[in-house]
């Protein structure tokens, strides 16, 4: 995992976001701007927090220690089946639809949020309880971001199934070892996530562009 | 085994020895003979019952086995029998038996084998000695194993009911380890039989892991009777017992998450099924030790603290991965500085040290109890994540009612250990009040205030402390302590009175326990100013009759916020009875800012004592200030800002008797004396011959400016121009001084001097303060008239009687007077010959024979040119130097060597105003040689421009060392013209950058300057720069640096 931070990367990037948050609505038409701000500030969004997970990785797998934080280790997915995998086959991740679409990419951020809150309980530094309480914070905006293009869309958010409810559980059958490569694996599956949203909202995005606008708005990612 | 064997039948031996007999010739026969008899013999021997031996388990019973005599088929009947006392036998089928231990000594056995053909007997010795007490083999009851502390417990029966006797046994235990059962532990553990069945308990902690490798575990025992004369062996091992663990599908490591002590050694393992690739322990890798299958393990020395999510060993498996985490740490260290003090008597707060951190964070972090003895009431340290300061602890323990001992004890534990301390305090000489809040001030008169607090706790059983800080502006500030009663509703109010009406007071408060223990903080400050108060007395007075003594002069002094001053009689006296008798008019002299005055003590003196004083050189009414003293003082000490040196005062004394004042004395002083300020006026009243009489005036008093001591008088000869009296104080012996110490003496009068001689007379005054300024006079004595008459008249006499007596000679003897001295001389002008000369040298007439020069001609003509020439001597003076002033001032004196190159030097100095800091002649002159290759202006952009031209070399004719001011502004075009080049590279100049020691050492440069070699080749008596200058390639190196250094991330 590359946990090289550009911080011109990032300040770019929040640039980004921050001229497109008062921009686009004002900017695009006068009447109903449709779900493509939205859906632009949820990409935006989600392009901001791949640059947050990778100082944060940084930090947390050399609080994990070695073989963690070495570039090359690639341990296999231990006992992290309850998370919500990524990864889906190229074919079937374009026949979803959009709400389908959608529903997945909330119903993962539910629970790595929820994951992600029991590694803050655990964390034994102080100031790795505070970067993470700050990614949560921003993952939490992110959810809501997705919850706000849904409800644009026309979605009802879906509800989560009485007692799957996600829990963090330290329990004792969990070694510390297989607690850190649960951790491991979250990041990563965070990081994985995050780059498959990238790729949905811009599809959404192209999609959902009108084909006429007034405005068209272009944004280069530079730095990522 | 001693056994002796007895038997009926001739021995062996017997037959033995007759065979000795035969001839040596028959020796084959012999010995087949030989042979024939040991095979007889023993054929002999299995013809009665043989080796019998017994040994014991018990010590209560023998079991003795004999083999029967060959013949004896099975089920031949044996007697054994026992001949003792009462002889004992025994049929049986067998050829063993139990029979009950004998007692101590021989015991004849006689076995007799019953068998069809008849029946052969065997007697045998037993003696206890030759008894084997061999125990039963042991079994293990129970091998359990803790596979979390890789313990194994061993248990067994040690059947102690079967001896009779007190016995000690000794029990070894051996491990054996894997399936090759490879021996890794063998211990001995002892115990003793008392009779009963006792189960003993054995535990083993293995280094490694349980569950990697089956352990096996076997016992044996030995019984160690002291009553026993026998020979005593150890047991036959019993069956081994072993452990195993039954690994699941997925590789594991053991230990799981063990935390343990730093510098230990531990050996992990990994259980699996697959092949393990390798192993490492945080990023350190480490050689496999193979197990069982594929099991292997690490094992580690002396491990290190842990980081805070604990050390993480790892297995690298083909397509997968397992591993553990350990926690290395410390057990706790024993809590320091325990502390327990409260601040309201409602909660204790006892704090501590935790002392060495134990590198164990989290779940395994210490944890702290504190315990109470008395009460058995206890508190636990909840650990408060955020922003502990993890160098100090502590803990709040509610207070016990009516609980004044608390015997504390602390107790602290991680997974590795404990530790505790204990402190025994009496909490009520343990307060450390909170600060004081809501201070107040209220007045409660002009002189007292009311202060009030608020102190939060329960001190209603003890005492308080409070000290209150009372600060009066320009004043030090003065600290009360008050006692004050506690109370239960922290409102506390204390009157703090002898305070000053109107003014301004800053007030503050602190509190502690009587019992002290600490001051609690100060409390805020609070300013009051006092309320104002009626004078506590009427003004200070005094009164004068006026010098004409027609009016009274009242004074009175307004009274500052004086409440304490002296009282004294305070109506107002009848006027001053000025009882004036003779009074004396005494003199003193102070001492430092005051005066001292005494007087005897005068009974009739019943009121009081009035000193006033006044500046004597001021005019009536003279009064500056008074000052009463009690009638019972015969002395004060006067002191006023507004007394000043060398000025005289008056100071009267005046007693108060039945309500009038009398003047008792009269004091002129200083406060301290000083030297006059004015010389003494004098005047020459009269002059003789021999005296002077000198007189003087007064000096003003002002100007005196203490007691007249004296006067000196100085005099010597001396004109006004020539005098030598310049210091008086040498006592030089041609001065003579005459000090008067008669004060009131005022003239003179100086004798023995001589007549018409100047004299320097001086004068001056002194006073303990010292010499006055002097004032001198020249006087020049009278002459003495009569010595001056007769020193005229005599010489005029001898004159004139001289004259007498010659003029009476002369004119009797004028004849031959005539003849001697005036013969008659004819007149050579009478002389014709001679007369043509005249026209010719008119004038020189004494020259007439002897004009043999030509007339020398004036020189006047030279005198004309030396305005415009200088003198020969003067060009010669001006030297180099002279010419270049500016340059021989600021340098070095080292470098006046280089003078001659002065006027090169200034020229080349032009062109680089700003060249270099460093202002020495020679630095200008290396600024030069530099600025000639290489401008140090833009030393970069001309590495750009030219690379490699600067290292050409270039031909000596434009040498620019005298260039003019252009010639040098122009140097930057240097390198491309035909100047002079250096043959080495320019670049390598740019080395001797600012921290060279070149820019800075001046002397250097000299040298490399001043060598024998033409200035067109000074460059190479500069050395050659090394290449590891930290300008030329240091920026590149920690550039190149920083990214090496960066963490890969």
């Amino acid at each position: 995992m590359d946990m090289s931070w550009d911080s011109w990367g990032m300040l770019a990037c929040l640039c980004t976001v921050l001229w497109h948050l008062p921009a686009v609505p004002a900017l695009n038409r006068t009447g109903d701007p449709g779900p493509g701000p939205s859906i632009q500030k949820t990409y935006d969004l989600t392009r901001y927090l791949e640059h947050q997970l990778r100082s944060l990785a940084g930090t947390y797998l050399n609080y994990l220690g070695p073989p963690f934080n070495e570039p090359d280790f690639n341990p296999p997915r231990l006992g992290a089946d309850t998370l919500p995998r990524a990864t889906v086959n190229l074919e079937v991740w374009r026949s979803l639809n959009d709400k389908l679409r959608l529903t997945q990419n909330y119903e993962a951020y539910s629970h790595l949020l929820c994951y992600l809150r029991g590694l803050n309980r655990q964390a034994a530094t102080a100031e790795l309880r505070r970067s993470l309480a700050h990614f949560c914070t921003s993952l939490q905006g992110l959810l809501g971001s997705i919850a706000g293009v849904m409800a644009t869309l026309g979605y009802p958010l879906p509800q989560p199934l009485p007692g799957t409810e996600p829990t963090w559980t330290p329990g004792p059958a969990h070694s510390d070892f297989l607690q850190k490569m649960d951790d491991f694996w979250l990041l990563k599956e965070l990081q994985t996530w995050l780059w498959r949203s990238a790729k949905d909202f811009n599809r959404l995005k192209k999609k959902m562009q009108p084909p006429a606008a007034a405005v068209t708005l272009h944004l280069e990612a530079h730095g990522f | 085994m001693d056994i002796y064997l007895c038997s009926k039948r001739p021995s062996w031996l017997v037959d033995n020895r007759r065979m000795r007999t035969t001839s040596d010739f028959q020796w084959l026969l012999s010995a087949f003979v030989l042979l024939y008899l040991m095979n007889h013999v023993n054929s002999q021997r299995k013809e009665t019952p043989y080796d019998l031996k017994c040994t014991t388990n018990n010590l209560q019973t023998w079991d003795c086995s004999w083999k029967a005599p060959s013949e004896a088929g099975h089920g031949t009947l044996s007697e054994f029998c026992i001949d003792n006392r009462s002889r004992s036998c025994y049929q049986l089928a067998r050829t063993n038996i139990e029979i009950p231990a004998l007692s101590r000594g021989d015991h004849e056995i006689t076995i007799r084998s019953l068998q069809d053909a008849g029946s052969s007997t065997s007697k045998f010795i037993l003696n206890e000695k030759n008894i084997s007490l061999i125990p039963d083999t042991p079994e293990i009851l129970n091998l359990s194993a803790d596979f979390s502390t890789s313990t194994l417990h061993v248990k067994w029966n040690d059947k102690g009911s079967v001896y009779p006797r007190h016995s000690n046994v000794i029990w070894e235990i051996k491990i054996l380890r894997k399936k090759s059962m490879e021996l890794v532990k063998l211990v001995t553990h002892n115990t003793t039989l008392n009779g009963k069945d006792a189960v003993h308990h054995w535990s083993w902690v293995s280094d490694l892991p349980l569950e990697c490798a089956t352990h096996y575990v076997g016992i044996r025992c030995y019984v160690d009777n002291l009553l026993f004369s026998g020979h005593k062996e150890w047991s036959d091992w019993s069956p081994v017992k072993n452990v195993s663990w039954t690994p699941a599908s997925q590789p594991k490591v053991f230990p799981q998450d063990k935390v343990i002590l730093v510098g230990s050694d531990i050996t992990f393992c990994c259980v699996s099924q697959e092949k393990v690739l390798s192993a490492q322990i945080g990023s350190t890798y480490c050689p496999l030790i193979h197990l069982d299958g594929e099991n292997v393990a690490i094992k580690i020395r002396n491990i290190s603290v842990s980081d805070s999510s604990g050390t993480n060993v790892v297995f690298m498996i083909e397509d997968n991965v397992c591993g553990t985490v350990v926690f290395a740490g410390y057990p706790p260290d024993t809590p320091q500085k325990l502390n327990c003090e409260t601040h309201d008597l409602k909660e204790i707060i006892c704090s501590w040290n935790p002392g060495r951190p134990t590198g164990l964070v989290g779940p395994r972090n210490t944890s702290y109890t504190l315990f109470e003895g008395f009460s058995g009431k206890y508190v636990r340290f909840k650990r408060v994540e955020v922003s502990t300061n993890e160098s100090y602890h502590q803990l709040l323990f509610q207070m016990v009612p009516n609980q004044e001992i608390y015997n504390f004890t602390l107790y602290a534990r991680n997974p590795l250990g404990r530790s505790q301390s204990t402190i025994l305090v009496n909490i009520t000489e343990k307060v450390y009040p909170h600060t004081p809040t809501s201070f107040k001030v209220k007045d409660i008169n002009s002189t007292a205030v009311i202060l009030s607090w608020h102190l939060p706790g329960s001190f209603a059983k003890i005492n308080l402390l409070c000290q209150i800080e009372i600060k009066k502006i320009n004043s030090v500030q003065e600290l009360r302590n008050v006692t004050i009663k506690g109370v239960e509703n922290s409102s506390y109010r204390i009157a703090v009175g002898k305070l000053n009406p109107y003014t301004v007071y800053t007030f503050r408060i602190r509190c502690s326990t009587e019992t002290f223990w600490k001051w609690s903080k100060w409390s805020n400050k609070k300013q009051h100013l006092t309320t104002e108060a009626i004078p506590s007395k009427g003004p200070d007075t005094w009164r004068e009759w006026s010098s004409d003594g027609k009016n009274l002069i009242i004074y009175w002094k307004i009274w500052a916020f004086f409440s304490e001053a002296y009282k004294g009689p305070e109506d107002f006296m009848n006027p001053i009875s000025l009882a004036l008798h003779d009074l004396q008019t005494e003199q003193a002299v102070g001492m430092g800012k005051g005066i001292l005055l005494t007087w005897h003590h005068d009974p009739n003196m019943t009121c009081d004592y009035v000193i006033k004083w006044c500046n004597s050189s001021r005019s009536e009414p003279c009064l500056m200030d008074w000052r009463k003293v009690p009638s019972n003082s015969t002395e004060a000490l006067i002191q006023s800002d507004q007394f000043r040196p060398g000025v005289r005062y008056n100071f009267f004394l005046y007693g108060c008797r039945n309500q009038g004042y009398q003047l008792l004395r009269s004091i002129i002083g200083y406060i301290e004396e000083l030297a006059p300020i004015v010389a003494p006026n004098f005047t020459v009243e009269d002059t003789s011959a021999d005296s002077i009489l000198v007189k003087w005036e007064d000096i003003p008093v002002e100007e005196l400016r203490g007691f007249l001591r004296g006067y000196l008088f100085y005099f010597e000869k001396g004109e006004r121009d020539t005098s030598k009296m310049r210091d008086l104080e040498s006592g030089r012996s041609d001065i003579k001084v005459k000090n008067i110490t008669d004060i009131s003496q005022k003239t003179l009068r100086i004798a023995d001097l001589q007549g018409k001689t100047s004299y320097h007379l001086v004068l001056r005054a002194y006073t303990d303060g010292g010499m006055g300024p002097e004032k001198s006079m020249f006087v020049v004595t009278k002459e003495n008239s009569v010595g001056l008459i007769i020193a005229i008249l005599i010489p005029v006499a001898v004159a004139v009687i001289v004259g007498v007596v010659t003029s009476i000679l002369c004119y009797r003897k004028r004849e031959w007077i005539k003849e001697t001295f005036y013969p008659d001389i004819p007149n050579p002008e009478n002389c014709k010959a001679l007369q043509f000369q005249k026209s010719v040298c008119e004038g020189s007439g004494a020259l007439k024979t002897l004009e043999m020069n030509p007339c020398t001609p004036n020189n006047v003509e030279v005198l004309e040119t030396r305005s415009t020439f200088p003198k020969i001597e003067d060009t010669e003076i001006i030297s180099p130097v002279a010419e270049c002033p500016e340059d021989s001032s600021d340098a070095e004196p080292e470098n006046h060597v280089v003078v001659s190159y002065c006027p090169p030097i200034i020229e080349e100095e032009i062109p680089n105003p700003a060249g270099d800091e460093a202002g020495g002649t020679s630095q200008v002159i290396y600024i030069d040689v530099q600025s000639m290759y290489q401008p140090q202006a833009k030393p970069e952009e001309e590495h750009e421009k030219d690379p490699g031209g600067g290292a050409g070399y270039k031909p000596q004719m434009h040498l620019p060392i005298n260039a003019t001011v252009e010639d040098i502004a122009a140097e930057d075009d240097l390198d491309k013209t035909a100047g002079y080049r250096p043959q080495a590279n320019v670049n390598t100049w740019n080395l001797v950058s600012p921290d060279s020691p070149r820019s800075t050492d001046s002397n250097s440069e000299i040298v490399s300057f001043g060598s024998p070699c033409s200035i067109n080749s000074r460059q190479f008596l500069i050395p050659p720069k090394d290449e590891d200058s930290p300008q030329s390639n240091g920026g590149g190196w920690s550039f190149t640096n920083f990214f090496q250094n960066k963490p890969n991330d």
